[in-house]
């Protein structure tokens, strides 16, 4: 009976202007971090196939790893960090340059800046003590992200940059897979690191190191996850597409929807076949309660959010250009790319709306404002002026003029 | 000769790899030390290519080192980007990944990657998980089974129950139809 209903599903996915997703058996990707919830929610807890999809998850051990098996196709889509959406879009790091695609928001803020318990117990405990201590002579201290084009590794340089410390000259950087940050501190390997949740509550946990600074800090309601795909699977599957957004959509209001729904999802999250890690790691900082290590607690006014009525979900223009400013800053980008046309190619705003729409869900700008700690702020007006604004930056020019 | 450094890092057993590449004539490497160190490793060795488990934590650092190349006479790349895709697909889905240095040909490269693909040994448990479940329907059936028999249980709405059976999968790390199972389980021991 059951079988005759599958495939009048499947006759109909192929009738002209049907709904009905094309593809209804997702491979997802997703990290071992707790800005993973939506998607691992809407796979397990039945939105998912409210709207004719299943989705299999599976946890990948680098970031590499996730963008390898998403353009080779192993995966369908993946909860990624939105700045190696772009390096791939763009061709910067290990992968070719291939057309893709942001689906919608996952998550903002919650991520955060650490540093080891040697800098602590050595006074260094504020920014301007770090700014002190990167300038002395002998050795010079390691920071380590996630990944060259990730969003830690924009949030350490933007942060460390703010504070007068050059990110590129006055330090050493290195990648470090987030569930390994706390056994490289533990091992004195790197002296700070910046990375999502629940490893740096875990090296506060283990006295292995402080919170300095959290990213919502540096940008309140920054970008952070993405949901990601190559654009040629959006255009082979509008629907299934579709349909996804609107599954992780209902997943991210549910988990946003109260307390009790987040100390749920919290549980789930700490299961082996997750984020595998203790329940008191994730949860607290999961509610918004910090501890930074050094004896300060707060309950932080821009805690990690997935949804917030969908202004966490829009895939705004403006977020995305911004990553592409930072490239451009940092000389991992030689040129200016077109930011507002790579940014309306990669943002799919329309399937977006849609989503939104049917779920009525309200539909913001598709560009925002923000003031960032030092003052500038960023609307996305003048993305080829933004990049050129900061005093401490690494813009490779002379390939530009070169060309 | 070529110069080979293997990255071993994960549980796989790639221990004979070593020794067969080297039997088919390849200087070989093997590197199974901490990952931080491995841009310091690179540049010391020097290798023209690196072979790495696509499963390994690692790959993200050889994201540093590729960057940290482009500027060096020698970059080092993913090796397919100008060669054929297909072969990029069958070494990921085989668990092998390999850089090389730019300008080494894809021929030169392939007995070296026949034989670690032959090496490799693929992970059947996630092979498993990949197989596709296409259980959907009557999933979602047993679903809304579940949660009509909660509404008359608790007397309460659909939103209520769905809202219900959700935190009790996830603080049991269950899927939905795990409870929804339960319940009808239970249901059925009751008796209607």
């Amino acid at each position: 009976m059951s079988e005759q209903q599958n495939s009048r599903i499947d006759t109909q996915a192929w009738v002209a202007g049907s709904e009905a997703p094309e593809k209804r058996v997702l491979n997802l990707g997703f990290m071992a971090l707790t800005d993973a919830a939506s998607v691992i929610v809407a796979a397990t807890q039945g939105f998912a196939e409210k709207h004719g999809l299943t989705i299999n998850l599976l946890r990948q051990a680098s970031w590499a790893s996730l963008r390898d098996k998403l353009l080779s196709g192993e995966l369908d889509a993946a909860h990624s960090l939105y700045g190696l959406i772009y390096g791939v879009q763009l061709g910067i790091g290990g992968a070719p340059a291939t057309d893709m695609a942001v689906l919608m928001g996952l998550n903002q803020n919650g991520q955060s800046i650490n540093l080891s318990h040697a800098l602590q117990l050595a006074g260094v405990t504020t920014s301007d003590a770090l700014n002190l201590r990167a300038r002395q002579k002998g050795a010079r201290l390691t920071f380590a992200q996630t990944l060259p084009t990730g969003t830690h590794a924009m949030w350490l340089y933007y942060w460390l940059a703010s504070q007068g410390i050059h990110p590129i000259t006055d330090v050493d950087s290195v990648v470090v897979p987030p569930p390994q940050m706390v056994a490289h501190l533990k091992a004195r390997r790197i002296d700070g690191f910046c990375a999502g949740e629940p490893w740096c509550a875990q090296a506060v946990d283990e006295d292995l190191g402080f919170t300095l600074a959290t990213t919502q800090s540096i940008w309140p309601d920054h970008p952070e996850k993405a949901l990601g795909c190559t654009r040629a699977f959006v255009e082979h599957y509008p629907n299934t597409a579709r349909a996804l957004v609107m599954a992780v959509l209902e997943a991210s209001r549910f988990i946003d929807e109260n307390d009790e729904n987040k100390r749920s999802t919290a549980q789930l999250l700490s299961g082996r076949e997750y984020v595998d890690a203790p329940l008191s790691a994730i949860q607290p900082r999961f509610l918004g309660q910090y501890q930074d290590g050094l004896g300060h607690a707060w309950l932080d006014a821009q805690p990690l959010r997935f949804h917030a009525d969908g202004a966490v979900n829009m895939p705004y223009l403006s977020d995305g250009m911004w990553f592409m400013t930072q490239f451009r800053r940092w000389g991992l980008l030689r040129g200016d790319p077109d930011y507002l046309g790579i940014a309306r190619q990669v943002q799919q705003l329309d399937l977006y709306r849609q989503a939104a729409k049917a779920l009525n869900i309200r539909i913001p700008a598709e560009q925002r404002s923000a003031t960032l700690l030092d003052g500038k702020t960023w609307d996305g007006s003048d993305p080829a002026g933004y990049a050129r604004g900061f005093t401490l930056h690494a813009l490779a020019d002379s390939d530009a003029v070169a060309l | 000769m070529l110069r080979i450094l293997l990255i071993n890092d994960t549980p796989k057993k790639v221990g004979r790899l070593k020794a067969a590449l080297s039997e088919a004539g390849f200087e070989v490497i093997d590197e199974s030390g901490l990952t931080i160190d491995l841009p310091a490793r690179v540049e010391a060795v020097r290798p023209d290519v690196i072979l790495i488990d696509t499963e390994s934590p690692s790959r993200d650092v050889m994201e540093q080192v590729v960057l940290v190349s482009r500027d060096q006479p020698r970059p080092i790349v993913m090796f397919t980007d100008e060669h054929d895709p297909g072969v990029m697909r069958q070494a990921i889905q085989s668990g092998v990944s390999a850089y090389i240095v730019e300008g080494i040909h894809a021929q030169r490269l392939q007995p070296i990657l026949d034989v670690a693909m032959a090496r490799f040994e693929s992970d059947q448990a996630l092979r498993a998980q990949l197989q596709a479940r296409d259980a959907q329907l009557a999933e979602r059936k047993r679903i809304e089974l579940a949660k009509g028999l909660l509404m008359k249980m608790k007397n309460c709405t659909e939103e209520e129950a769905y809202t219900l059976m959700r935190r009790q999968a996830m603080s049991r790390q269950q899927k939905l139809l795990q409870v929804a199972e339960q319940i009808i389980a239970m249901h059925d021991l009751l008796g209607s």
